[in-house]
């Protein structure tokens, strides 16, 4: 310890009396980072174009990852759908801000994510809220066969204002890419749909044209009217350290998530 | 999807949009845009307590700010958020040389911010002010009715789920936007951060002598200046040109007895940073 000019009393360290909003301190404090669970798939599934669809689309989805589970180490994150499309134009309604509509949503995907926690309970899989999610998915991925967790980040009230309007911008696409990129996971796999990436909406326009493989500058700039995966996603790749590519495929076609866990180019990957 | 569709679930034309269009459509998050703001609680006063800049001075700087949060709680209802300071830099230098990514970073600097929590709430619990962790933010209201403040840590409950920043290591998100967020969230009356300075200055003023002091200043003149050095993290300053609610943003000297107090009155003291066609 020590004691400066100004009486602070300070731990002596590379930051010791550095301001962190310095850009030169900011700087300095670029190195590696070395993964924490490399070996770990995150798979998403979407809430609206998978959840939201119930038996006829999620069973299958499941079975898949049960017949992976012997060679891929997956964790799976659950997105909300329809309902919180529902509380949003509710919360709207009544002038609720972002952070309200945030902490509201959170619950539908809770919900999405602990009924496939069920479904998936019987072949060794746990639900784990966010603070397990932080103290115990090794020891619960060393101990259990896969986890699931809630897709959409704990910011609750704390969720960032969006660039434009009201909803809040991290979703269960941002918060299950954030626990791959945290974990520094082999693979993050977002399960839609769609087969991935086209330049319209694929539903709405027969002349849309499908993109398999892009740079995540690249699709930011083409600035596309819609996309498979939230746009937070895109900047959230543009600083990835370890996770720099996502994978988006078709979690409706059989066979499509363990051609992606195989290493396999399908659906459209988006790179750093 | 099919129970939506029914006639006799009442949507609004917006709600209609919103179940029926992708959320990633631009147009459907410009319809959200003109959506009525309800302020949840528009008397309370969000003040930031420094980490570095007070709760590392100790006794000396902490007992005088105590004192005025007390004298005036009768008046003012206020959340105090706050820093994280030296142990945070401590635990990120050595977080960093382990090579651990930013949001392992934010764990530990969470629970830097934590303790410097639990230590104003020591000293502020003979007066029947609670600590509340993020998940108990549901009692505030009543706290706040009854005691007239809370004291909380000031980082953002991301945990793991942190962004990493452009550049390095550093979690981008903390206390000062934590707060922030809360402000904001909660439709404050004021957001103010208590500092060991008497506000913005062109540099450092610790360590260039030369650096002129802001009284006031709008975010975009503040980041048109690309300053190398902030007095606030750089994402409040992105989130307030996005806000809905919080208007300006206030920076005061907390070793000078008084500024708080006067801050909550309304008093122009310090520096303010206004939010872009808010100027008075």
């Amino acid at each position: 310890m020590s004691q400066d000019h100004s009486s602070a009393q300070h731990v002596a360290s590379n930051l010791m009396r550095e301001s962190l909003v310095d850009k030169h301190v900011i700087a300095r404090t670029e190195s590696p980072v070395s993964a924490i669970l490399p070996d770990v798939n995150v798979i998403q599934i979407g809430g609206r174009s998978i959840m939201d669809r119930g038996r006829s689309a999620l069973l299958p989805v499941l079975e898949e990852i049960v017949a992976n589970q012997a060679q891929h180490r997956m964790i799976i994150g659950v997105g909300a759908g329809v309902r919180s499309r529902h509380i949003f134009s509710v919360g709207l309604d009544l002038g609720l801000p972002t952070g309200a509509l945030a902490a509201l949503s959170a619950k539908d995907s809770a919900q999405n994510a602990y009924m496939v926690s069920c479904l998936l309970a019987k072949h060794g899989f746990v639900y784990l809220e966010a603070p397990f999610v932080v103290q115990l998915l090794p020891a619960m991925l060393a101990a259990a066969r896969g986890a699931v967790f809630n897709g959409i980040p704990p910011y609750s009230l704390w969720e960032h204002p969006p660039l434009l309007g009201k909803l809040p911008p991290h979703g269960s696409d941002a918060g299950s890419y954030l626990v791959g990129e945290v974990f520094g996971a082999r693979s993050v796999i977002f399960l839609k749909d769609v087969d991935g990436v086209y330049t319209e909406d694929p539903k709405t326009d027969p002349s849309a044209e499908f993109i398999p493989h892009i740079r995540v500058q690249n699709l930011i700039d083409r600035k596309l009217r819609t996309l498979p995966i939230e746009p937070v996603v895109l900047d959230l790749l543009t600083r990835a350290k370890l996770v720099r590519g996502v994978r988006i495929i078709n979690g409706l076609t059989a066979g499509n998530l363990t051609r992606a866990l195989q290493g396999e180019s399908l659906g459209t990957l988006i790179e750093q | 999807m099919k129970d939506m569709e029914d006639k006799d679930v009442v949507l609004t034309e917006l709600g209609r949009q919103l179940i029926f269009r992708s959320l990633t459509d631009a147009s459907v998050q410009q319809a959200t845009e003109g959506t009525s703001n309800f302020a949840i609680l528009p008397w309370v006063n969000v003040v930031k307590i420094g980490g570095q800049s007070i709760m590392d001075r100790g006794r000396s700087a902490v007992y005088p700010l105590v004192q005025e949060i007390v004298e005036n709680l009768e008046r003012h209802k206020m959340i105090l958020g706050t820093g994280a300071g030296t142990r945070a830099r401590h635990i990120y230098s050595l977080a960093i040389d382990l090579g651990l990514p930013t949001g392992v970073l934010t764990v530990l600097g969470t629970a830097v911010a934590w303790q410097n929590a639990q230590m104003l709430h020591y000293l502020l619990a003979q007066h029947g002010i609670p600590f509340i962790e993020p998940e108990g933010f549901g009692t505030l209201p009543h706290y706040l009715m009854e005691r007239g403040a809370v004291v909380c840590q000031g980082m953002p409950p991301y945990k793991l789920w942190e962004p990493n920043p452009p550049i390095g290591r550093i979690p981008p998100q903390r206390t000062d936007t934590g707060c922030f967020l809360v402000a904001e969230v909660y439709g404050a009356r004021k957001m103010i951060y208590v500092k060991d300075e008497d506000g913005l200055y062109t540099a450092d003023p610790k360590k260039d002598p030369s650096a002129e002091f802001i009284p006031r200043i709008s975010v975009h003149d503040l980041l048109a200046r690309d300053l190398e050095d902030l007095i606030v993290e750089r994402a409040v300053l992105e989130f307030m040109a996005r806000a809905r609610h919080v208007r300006e943003i206030q920076f005061i000297n907390g070793l000078k007895p008084g500024q708080l107090t006067a801050a909550l009155n309304g008093e122009p003291v310090g520096t303010i940073i206004y939010r872009n066609g808010d100027a008075k």
